[in-house]
């Protein structure tokens, strides 16, 4: 922002004209954004809701600057979804803080023109000025559909232009045509009844006719997607395959981050100590080395991860296989009321359940997107990790049962777990609300070979939404709850470490009268409020309580502390705790934002911490009866 | 036209067959989204051929209409009157 946009100034000359790119879904649009705007983007959402809205801006070969908005993808300008009431109302002009356009800009996928032109001849009857880019036309051509443009353009009545989004310079014949149009001022819409006044039949007959005057398929090359399709959907082969996937990303997940996260672990330290030796001794150190760097560098290191997930799940929409597995697992998700789109976010979250809430925008119906916001932090989220290495290995004893490791096993089950755990709860909402069934009518695309430049730009956008989440809302976070373990100090004549004085020892200490009978002691107890800030930093919290200095060596020298003073109940009452606890402030505030409601956060937060309360109970008496303590 | 023609809906049809589309029922439930007409809108029109490629057993069926495929759960495609082929 900060950019003055010059207001409609003195001459016609001066004036940016607005044109918008409206096209179905998988029809290269937002190829060809990137492609014309290059990195002059802005990123935000539509006001009031979660859909994004991009915005970038470009500069013709005769040097006129062109401000361009990419809807989102829509079937029909008769909206069904959210996504689709967007597109509908800027193209319409009602969306209020949106300016009306100069032209829209239609791109459809040259190989599927059977289904674009619907929506062309849709938006024709609103009058705007229009202009078509028949976008892959290289596949077209190398699969024999040979389309005369100049027929097409003379039987649509607008300018059509072949462009080729993925490829450099694919975008030159639609500049080269922008600049033979004249903007002037922006025209006003026709009303939207316009569109109803032909029935849908009507318009199929004539996008058929059209079709026959100016497309001619010459050969039939066969469809090598649908070869690919007889054995990725495949009854038997399909699920193995899919599984083999999930197992691979599992793999590099947890394999390939190490390096990474190492450097930043590393990094945060070495930073910390250098500006910790700057400040010197004293509370402003404790609040930026401790709270701050500490507390940063303690959500900066899933980075690695998120990313790592996202290349694979970025890569597999890419190429069109994400539809396929949501084909492959809808039956499985409607069993227990769930969309089969669930499976992206749902398979987000085991890295971290925020970008996991926030994938969940692809799930058009409310109510079955709402489900999947509840479910998604049940998932076993790679924070949990340091605190479950922490217990199973203080714990659990590490020997061989039959082919299988202990240590390993019970890790499974906490995974396990939480899977069945979410889809119980999915269930329970199913039967709960008056449950209908959904529509799917999800599009499997053509398969196509990745594009490297997409993947990269997209891989930075994640990086950089986390970014600016770490550098907002959770360092703000990270302070309170500094200020919370720090404030009031401890007593010159202090038996305990200084945070069980402190407000959020208070707190800690109040919540054991309701902890105790789960099995938690004090300590446990105290380390739990900061933990709300994000999971591992508990394994922290621990050390601060049991007054072991910080440092990598925290886990290492716990383990065996906690292994000592607790008993083997208390442990695995933690372990089922951290199952369903929602020890995540910033997944309770991304809840609420997408759902555009606190409410639903602190239902999650009730919900959470019940069946957390519930587990941990379970859990204590049974070991206790078993061990017979 | 001496046979009647024997009609059926897409939920019915196995993989890899065949067949025209004659007509869509409206879907009873109300409110959310108006599944007869996007499924006209993904086109599925009286007349056009259409061609089931995957189904997964008592799950959603692959359908290939035009030269797009669409994933149809199988209530969505009994709204599907068909002449199969």
């Amino acid at each position: 922002m900060g950019v003055m946009e010059p207001q409609a100034s003195s001459q016609a000359t001066a004036r940016t004209p607005l044109i918008a790119l409206l096209g179905n879904p998988n029809c290269g649009k937002t190829a060809l954004f990137n492609r014309l705007t290059g990195s002059r983007q802005k990123v935000a959402n539509y006001a009031g809701v979660t859909i994004e809205r991009k915005e970038g801006s470009f500069t013709s070969p005769a040097g006129q600057r062109f401000r361009v908005l990419d809807l989102p993808g829509a079937y029909s300008l008769n909206a069904q979804t959210p996504d689709e009431g967007i597109t509908r109302d800027v193209v319409a002009g009602l969306r209020a803080g949106e300016a009306p356009l100069d032209a829209v800009l239609c791109v459809v996928n040259a190989t599927n023109l059977r289904l674009n032109l619907r929506l062309v001849l849709e938006l024709r009857r609103l009058g705007l000025p229009m202009m078509l880019a028949l976008n892959m036309v290289d596949v077209a051509k190398k699969r024999g559909i040979e389309i005369d443009t100049a027929k097409l353009s003379q039987e649509l009545g607008m300018p059509v232009v072949e462009t080729i989004a993925i490829q450099s310079g694919g975008e030159q014949a639609l500049l080269a045509e922008l600049d033979r149009m004249s903007f002037d001022a922006p025209v006003k819409a026709k009303p939207l009844s316009a569109i109803d006044e032909v029935p849908l039949e009507e318009t199929q007959r004539e996008v058929r006719r059209i079709l026959a005057a100016a497309v001619s398929t010459t050969k039939d090359t066969g469809n090598l997607t649908e070869k690919i399709d007889n054995v990725v959907l495949h009854p038997v082969a399909g699920p193995v395959i899919l599984a083999a996937l999930m197992f691979v990303i599992f793999q590099a997940v947890f394999s390939w981050g190490d390096l990474p996260i190492e450097l930043i672990e590393g990094g945060m330290t070495a930073f910390g100590e250098a500006v910790g030796n700057l400040l010197g001794e004293g509370m402003l150190h404790s609040l930026i080395v401790d709270g701050i760097i500490a507390g940063v560098g303690s959500v900066l290191v899933f980075l690695p991860q998120i990313l790592i997930l996202f290349f694979f799940i970025l890569l597999l929409e890419d190429v069109g296989y994400l539809p396929r597995a949501a084909f492959l697992l809808d039956r499985i998700m409607g069993s227990v009321g769930l969309s089969g789109r669930a499976f992206l976010p749902l398979l987000s979250s085991f890295a971290c359940a925020i970008p996991g809430v926030m994938a969940a925008r692809t799930i058009q119906n409310p109510r079955d997107r709402l489900v999947t916001i509840m479910i998604a932090p049940l998932m076993t989220c790679s924070a949990r990790l340091p605190v479950y290495a922490l217990l199973i290995a203080a714990f659990i004893p590490d020997r061989a049962v039959g082919f299988f490791n202990l240590q390993g096993l019970v890790l499974f089950v906490l995974y396990f777990a939480g899977i069945v755990s979410a889809m119980a709860v999915a269930w329970f909402m199913k039967r709960r609300s008056e449950y209908k069934q959904q529509a799917l009518m999800l599009e499997l695309p053509a398969y196509h070979w990745p594009q490297p430049g997409a993947l990269a730009s997209g891989l930075l956008e994640r990086a950089k939404i986390f970014l600016m989440r770490v550098g907002t809302l959770i360092l703000t976070m990270m302070i309170l709850l500094w200020v919370l373990s720090s404030f009031p100090g401890a007593p010159a004549d202090a038996t305990h470490p200084p945070i069980y004085y402190s407000v959020a020892g208070m707190i800690g200490r109040a919540l054991e009268v309701i902890l105790a009978p789960i099995g938690f002691n004090w300590q446990i107890a105290i380390a739990l409020v900061p933990g709300m800030a994000a999971r591992e930093v508990a394994v922290g919290a621990l050390g601060t309580v049991y007054a072991l200095s910080g440092g990598d060596e925290v886990g290492d020298a716990l383990a065996p502390m906690i292994a000592q003073s607790w008993s083997l109940a208390t442990g695995l009452a933690l372990l089922a705790w951290y199952v369903y606890a929602p020890h995540c402030l910033p997944t309770l505030a991304t809840v609420a934002r997408e759902t555009g409601s606190r409410k639903y956060a602190w239902i999650m937060a009730g919900y959470m911490f019940a069946l957390a309360y519930v587990a941990a109970f379970i859990v204590y008496r049974v070991t206790l009866a078993i061990t017979g303590a | 036209m001496t046979q009647v023609p024997s009609l059926t809906t897409l939920d019915s049809l196995k993989a890899g067959q065949s067949a025209t589309v004659i007509h869509l029922a409206p879907h009873a439930q109300q409110g959310g989204v108006d599944v007869q007409r996007r499924l006209m809108e993904l086109g599925f029109v009286p007349g056009e051929r259409i061609r089931v490629l995957k189904r997964v057993l008592g799950g959603p069926l692959a359908v290939k209409v035009g030269e797009s495929t669409f994933a149809l759960r199988r209530f969505e495609a009994a709204l599907v009157s068909i002449k199969p082929e």
